[in-house]
C-alpha cells in the first residue's frame, strides 16, 4: 500500500506492504537509518522517532498508521545552518561512546526540552525511561541535556 | 511480520461490521504496544489489522452532569496532560505514569490496556476504586456494564471477537475522591507490576464512608477486596484498622510464583501496598 | 526456536545449591543529608595535569559529530544493490546427535535463494584456542543456541518462515548444566574428552602450613551467574564477493584480524582473498571478540551470487551470542589477630559452556587477580574451565577479574566483621604497595592502591557514615 507522510519537513511517500512497520520503512525504503533496531519490542529506544509532536516506538508503529503525520527523526534535528543545541552538548560533552543509543536519546530529549525546557534530573530521568544506553551510563547524557536546555533557554530568552 | 491487511474505518459501525466479516482472522489494533509485539513473535493466522484507534466515538475525554468520560482510545500520555483528569482522578493519572515509557504511554491506550486484560493492568485498580463503568460496542448496539463485569479471566474480556470497547465512565460521585494508587515492580520504569493496587474512601464525621480496595496481579483478573472493604466501612481510620483490613485483603487475592516473584512476597507486597494506598486515602481526606 | 522461562527453569533444576550460604548482618548505609550527590561533579585538578598538559585536558571523540547527527554507519545501516537476508535455524535440544537434516521444503519455497548446512563447510572448526567450536553443528549439537541450517532469502521474513519448514531429526542425549557436576565427567559434552578443558595452578610458598599457624581461618564459597552483553546493537554481518574470487565480509565484529584469520581457516581460502570491513560497533564488551554467522553469509553469497545480510534477533543474541562465565569460587583464608592474611588458598571452577572461546584468558586472568590486590606469602590458586551443554561462554569486560573480586572483597568483610574491624582498615593492612609482588611474583610499580582506597573514603565521607 502506498503510505505518504511528512518526514522531517518533506513530503515522502513508499509502497511497503502493510505489515511494514514506520522504522523499516524508513530505515529501507527513505533511506533514513538514523533510527535502529534494537530489540524490536519497544523496550530499549533506538527507534524512537516523534510523531505529531509525541515521541514513539517507531518499531510498534505500523507505517500504514503514520500516513498523513509529521514525523520528525534525527536526520531533521540540524539544518542546513546549525546543529542542534542538543547535538552540539552531546558532542562537547562526549556524551555518547558507541552511538547507538544516540538518535533515540537525542529525540527523546528533544521532545522533553520542547515542552519543558529546563527539567530537574528526576524529569530527565523520567523522560528518557525508554531509552536504553550500555555504555556510558547516563551521567554525561543527562549532563548534556542540562547543558543544552540552558542554551535553549537562553538563546529564546 | 507475516503479511496482513490493514484498514482504518471511520467509525465504529463500520470497525464492528469489519471485524465481524473476518471472525478469528482480523484483530483491532489500538495502540499496538501489546498487539504488534505479539504479531512479531506469535503471528497466528491474522489476515486484516482494523486500526480503530482514531475513530472519533472512541476519542475524547469529556465532563458531563453525569460525570467523566474517557475514550478508549485515548493514551496514557493524554491522560497525564488533560486538566480535568488530572483534578478529578489524579489516580488514574498516576496510573498512567507508571506505564511503561514516554514512548509507550505516547501509543498505548487506556482501551488497550483493558482490552489486553493481563491481571497486572496498570489502568485497572484505579478504574475499580472510582466504580467506573464501561461501554461496549457490538453488532447489536452499545451496552453498558460495571468494570468489573469486563473482565472475565487472564488476557480475557467479555468481548466477542468483533466487538469494541469505546470509552470508560466514572460516575460523578466518584469524581475528585480521595484515592491513592501504588504499583511494586523490579524498577522504576519500563516494569511489568509485581503487585498494583489502588485504595479510596471517602470521610464523613470522621468515620470511613464507601470504602474501595482495587488489586491487580494477584487474581486471574484485577479485582477488589470486598471484604477488606466491609470491615472499613463506617470506622475510625485508625493505623490499627488499616492494618487490619491489610490482613483481610492479603487473604482475598490468590498470587502465584513465577520467576519475578513468590506468592509469598506477593502477599506482602499486597499487605504493604493496601496500607499505604489507604493510609494515603485518609491523609487527603483528612485535609478537606 | 525461542527459548523458554520454563527450559531455563529445567536446566537450573540440576543445580547444587550451597545450604550453608547465610550472608553476613550488614549496617544499612545511608547517604548524609548535607551531602547529596550533585551533577556535574567537579574534582580538585590532580598533581599529574599541572606535569603533563595533555592528561586531564578534555579531548573530543571523533565519531561525536556523526553520532549526533545520526550519520554514523552501522552494519545494519549498510545496504547493498540486490542484498538478500540469511536467518540461521538454532538447535531444539541442549545436547542431541543430528541424525539428518532437510531443507528441501526450505529450498522449495518462493523466494528462497540458498540454503546451507554444517557440511558443506569447508573446515567446519574454529576458535581462538581450541578449535572445538562448529560453525554450523552438523553431527551434535552442544547447547540451544547451536546453529544448524542456514537460509538465504529475499526479505528476511521468508526466511525466517523458512527456517520453520527445515526439517531436523535429533537423538537427543542427557545434557549436563551444572559446573561440578561437569568436573565428575559423567556426561561429557566433548568426548571423548573431559570436561575440564584448560586449568591453572599458582602456588606461592606453603599455604597449608600458613593455614595451620593462622590466628582465625576463614572459609566460603561464593558464586556469579551468567551475564548477557546486550550490546544495543546485535550482531551483524554483510558478505559479498567480487569477480576476482575475492570475498569482502562487512561485520560487527571487533577483532577483524583474528575474525579473517578464522574465516580464511573455514573456508578453506588464503587470507589474501578476504576482506573485512569493521565500522562503528555500537556496544561490544567483549562480545563481538569472534565470529559467529560470517563465514555462512560468504558461502551463502557464492551460492547466490547476491550480498547477504544477516543481523541478529534480540533472542538470538541471549541464546547465542557469547556470555560472561559463571564462577564458582572457595576461598580459604588465614589471618592472624591483626587481620592480616597469611594464606589464601581458592578453588576456582569456571562454567566453561559448550564451546572454548575466550576461555583461556579468562581463565588466566580470573587465576592470578583472583587473591585480590593484597600481598599474601602463602598461595595456592587452582583454577579449572569445564564443558557444559549452555551458552558459549567467552570474553566480557574484566576477562574473570569481576567475578574474583566479588569473591575476595565479600571475604575481606566477613573476616573485618568477625574480628571486629573496619572494613577500610583491614583492607589498608594488607593492600599492595609499591614493590609488592604480584601472585605470580611480578614486582609491581605504581601501586597506589591505599592511597585510592584512602582518598576516595575521604571525598565519600567513609568515617562520617560508619559512625
Amino acid at each position: 500500500m502506498l503510505v505518504q507522510l511528512k518526514v522531517n519537513g518533506e513530503l515522502r511517500s513508499a509502497d511497503v506492504p502493510p505489515e511494514t512497520t514506520l522504522l523499516k520503512m524508513l530505515r529501507e525504503h527513505l533511506g533514513l537509518t538514523g533510527a535502529k533496531l534494537g530489540c524490536d519490542v519497544g523496550d530499549c529506544g533506538t527507534c524512537t522517532v516523534i510523531v505529531d509532536g509525541q515521541s514513539v516506538n517507531s518499531c510498534l508503529m505500523l507505517a500504514a498508521k503514520a500516513s498523513g503525520r509529521d514525523i520528525t527523526t534525527i536526520e531533521g534535528l540540524a539544518n542546513s545552518a546549525d546543529l542542534h543545541p542538543l547535538q552540539k552538548s552531546f558532542e562537547e560533552l562526549g556524551a555518547l561512546q558507541c552511538g547507538f543509543c544516540g538518535p533515540g536519546m537525542l529525540i527523546s530529549a528533544k521532545n522533553l526540552l520542547d515542552k519543558n525546557p529546563e527539567p530537574t534530573v528526576p524529569e530527565i530521568r523520567d523522560a528518557l525511561s525508554g531509552n536504553l544506553c550500555r555504555c556510558t551510563g547516563y551521567t554525561k547524557i543527562i549532563e548534556a541535556i542540562q547543558d543544552a536546555g540552558r542554551a535553549m533557554s537562553s538563546a529564546g530568552a | 511480520m507475516r503479511p496482513f491487511e490493514y484498514a482504518a474505518p471511520a467509525s465504529a459501525k463500520e470497525a464492528v461490521a469489519l471485524l465481524a466479516e473476518y471472525g478469528d482472522r482480523a484483530r483491532p489494533l489500538a495502540g499496538g504496544t501489546d498487539l504488534i509485539v505479539d504479531l512479531k513473535h506469535a503471528p497466528g493466522k491474522l489476515a486484516m489489522l482494523v486500526d480503530v484507534a482514531s475513530i472519533p466515538e472512541f476519542r475524547g475525554i469529556e465532563l458531563t452532569d453525569e460525570g467523566l468520560r474517557i475514550g478508549s482510545m485515548v493514551t496514557f500520555g493524554e491522560i497525564m496532560a488533560s486538566p480535568v483528569c488530572n483534578e478529578l482522578t489524579p489516580e488514574i493519572v498516576s496510573a498512567s505514569h507508571t506505564v511503561g515509557a514516554v514512548q509507550t504511554r505516547n501509543l498505548g491506550t487506556i482501551g488497550g490496556n483493558l482490552v489486553t486484560c493481563v491481571p497486572s493492568a496498570d489502568s485497572a485498580p484505579s478504574l475499580l476504586v472510582l466504580d467506573a463503568e464501561v461501554t461496549v460496542a457490538g453488532s447489536d448496539g452499545n451496552r453498558r456494564m460495571p468494570i468489573m463485569e469486563f473482565f472475565v479471566g487472564p488476557r480475557k474480556t467479555c468481548l466477542q471477537p468483533h466487538e469494541l470497547l469505546v470509552e470508560i465512565f466514572i460516575p460523578k460521585a466518584s469524581l475528585g475522591k480521595p484515592s491513592s494508587f501504588r504499583k511494586f515492580g523490579l524498577r522504576k520504569g519500563q516494569a511489568l507490576a509485581l503487585v498494583n493496587g489502588a485504595g479510596a474512601l471517602y470521610l464523613e464525621d470522621g468515620k470511613i464512608t464507601q470504602p474501595r480496595i482495587g488489586l491487580g496481579a494477584v487474581a486471574p483478573t484485577p479485582i477488589r477486596a470486598p471484604k477488606a472493604e466491609a470491615h472499613l466501612e463506617g470506622k475510625t481510620p485508625t493505623d490499627e484498622l488499616l492494618n487490619e483490613a491489610a490482613d483481610i485483603a492479603v487473604t482475598e487475592c490468590k498470587p502465584i510464583s513465577d520467576f519475578r516473584a513468590s506468592a509469598a512476597y506477593r502477599r506482602q507486597l499486597v499487605h504493604t501496598l493496601t496500607y499505604r494506598v489507604l493510609k494515603r486515602s485518609v491523609q487527603i481526606a483528612s485535609q478537606r | 526456536m525461542a527459548t523458554t522461562v520454563k527450559d531455563v527453569k529445567k536446566g537450573a533444576k540440576n543445580l547444587t545449591t550451597d545450604k550453608d550460604l547465610t550472608a553476613p548482618a550488614v549496617k544499612p548505609l545511608t547517604l548524609p543529608k548535607d551531602n547529596p550527590v550533585i551533577y556535574p561533579l567537579t574534582l580538585p585538578e590532580s598533581e599529574a595535569r599541572r606535569q603533563t598538559p595533555a592528561v586531564g585536558q578534555r579531548a573530543s571523540r571523533p565519531d561525536g559529530r556523526l553520532h549526533g547527527l545520526g550519520q554514523t554507519k552501522y552494519i545494519d545501516d549498510l545496504t547493498f544493490p540486490h542484498m538478500i537476508f540469511a536467518k540461521v535455524l538454532r538447535s531444539e535440544h541442549a545436547h542431541a546427535r543430528i541424525i539428518s537434516i532437510d531443507t528441501s521444503e526450505a529450498e522449495a519455497m518462493p523466494g528462497v535463494l540458498a540454503t546451507l548446512t554444517g557440511k558443506e563447510i569447508p573446515v567446519n572448526s574454529f576458535g581462538p584456542t581450541l578449535q572445538d567450536q562448529p560453525v554450523l553443528a552438523d553431527s551434535v549439537v552442544r547447547h540451544r543456541g547451536d546453529g544448524v541450517a542456514a537460509v538465504a532469502a529475499v526479505t528476511e521474513q521468508i526466511a525466517a518462515d523458512a527456517l520453520e519448514k527445515i526439517k531436523v531429526e535429533y537423538e537427543v542425549l542427557p545434557a549436563v548444566f551444572d559446573s561440578l557436576e561437569a568436573l565428575k565427567d559423567e556426561i561429557k559434552v566433548h568426548p571423548p574428552h573431559s570436561n575440564i578443558y584448560t586449568s591453572k595452578v599458582i602456588k606461592k610458598g606453603d599455604v597449608e602450613k600458613a593455614l595451620a599457624a593462622s590466628d582465625h581461618v576463614f572459609h566460603r564459597q561464593f558464586r556469579t551467574q551468567m551475564v548477557e552483553h546486550v550490546p544495543l546493537e546485535p550482531h551483524s554481518s554483510v558478505a559479498l564477493w567480487d569477480g576476482n574470487g575475492r570475498v569482502t565480509i562487512y561485520t560487527s565484529l571487533g577483532r577483524i584480524t583474528l575474525g579473517r584469520e578464522d574465516v580464511a581457516r573455514t573456508l578453506g581460502m588464503a587470507q589474501s582473498k578476504i576482506r573485512l570491513v569493521g565500522t562503528i560497533v555500537g556496544g561490544n564488551f567483549g562480545g563481538k571478540n569472534e565470529i559467529t554467522n560470517e563465514p555462512i553469509l560468504a558461502l551463502l553469497s557464492k551460492k547466490t551470487g547476491r550480498p547477504v545480510k544477516c543481523t541478529f534477533t534480540r533472542g538470538d543474541e541471549f541464546i547465542s551470542s557469547t556470555i560472561r562465565h559463571p564462577f564458582i569460587m572457595d576461598y580459604t583464608s588465614g589471618v592472624n589477630k591483626e587481620g592480616k592474611i597469611l594464606a589464601r588458598k581458592i578453588r576456582l571452577v569456571l562454567d566453561g559452556g559448550a564451546y572454548c572461546s575466550w576461555t583461556g584468558t579468562t581463565i588466566g586472568k580470573g587465576s592470578i587477580l583472583a587473591p585480590g590486590p593484597y600481598n599474601i606469602d602463602n598461595l595456592l590458586v587452582e583454577a579449572y574451565a569445564v564443558y557444559t551443554n549452555k551458552t558459549t561462554t567467552g570474553a566480557m569486560r574484566g576477562f574473570g577479574a569481576p567475578q574474583v573480586c566479588f569473591a575476595y572483597e565479600s571475604q575481606m568483610d566477613d573476616i573485618a566483621e568477625k574480628l571486629g574491624m573496619d572494613p577500610l582498615e583491614i583492607r589498608l593492612r594488607n593492600a599492595f604497595s609499591e614493590g609488592s609482588s604480584s601472585p605470580t611474583s611480578q614486582v609491581l610499580q605504581s601501586v597506589a592502591v591505599r592511597e585510592s582506597l584512602i582518598q576516595a573514603s575521604e571525598r565519600f565521607g567513609w568515617k562520617e557514615w560508619t559512625q
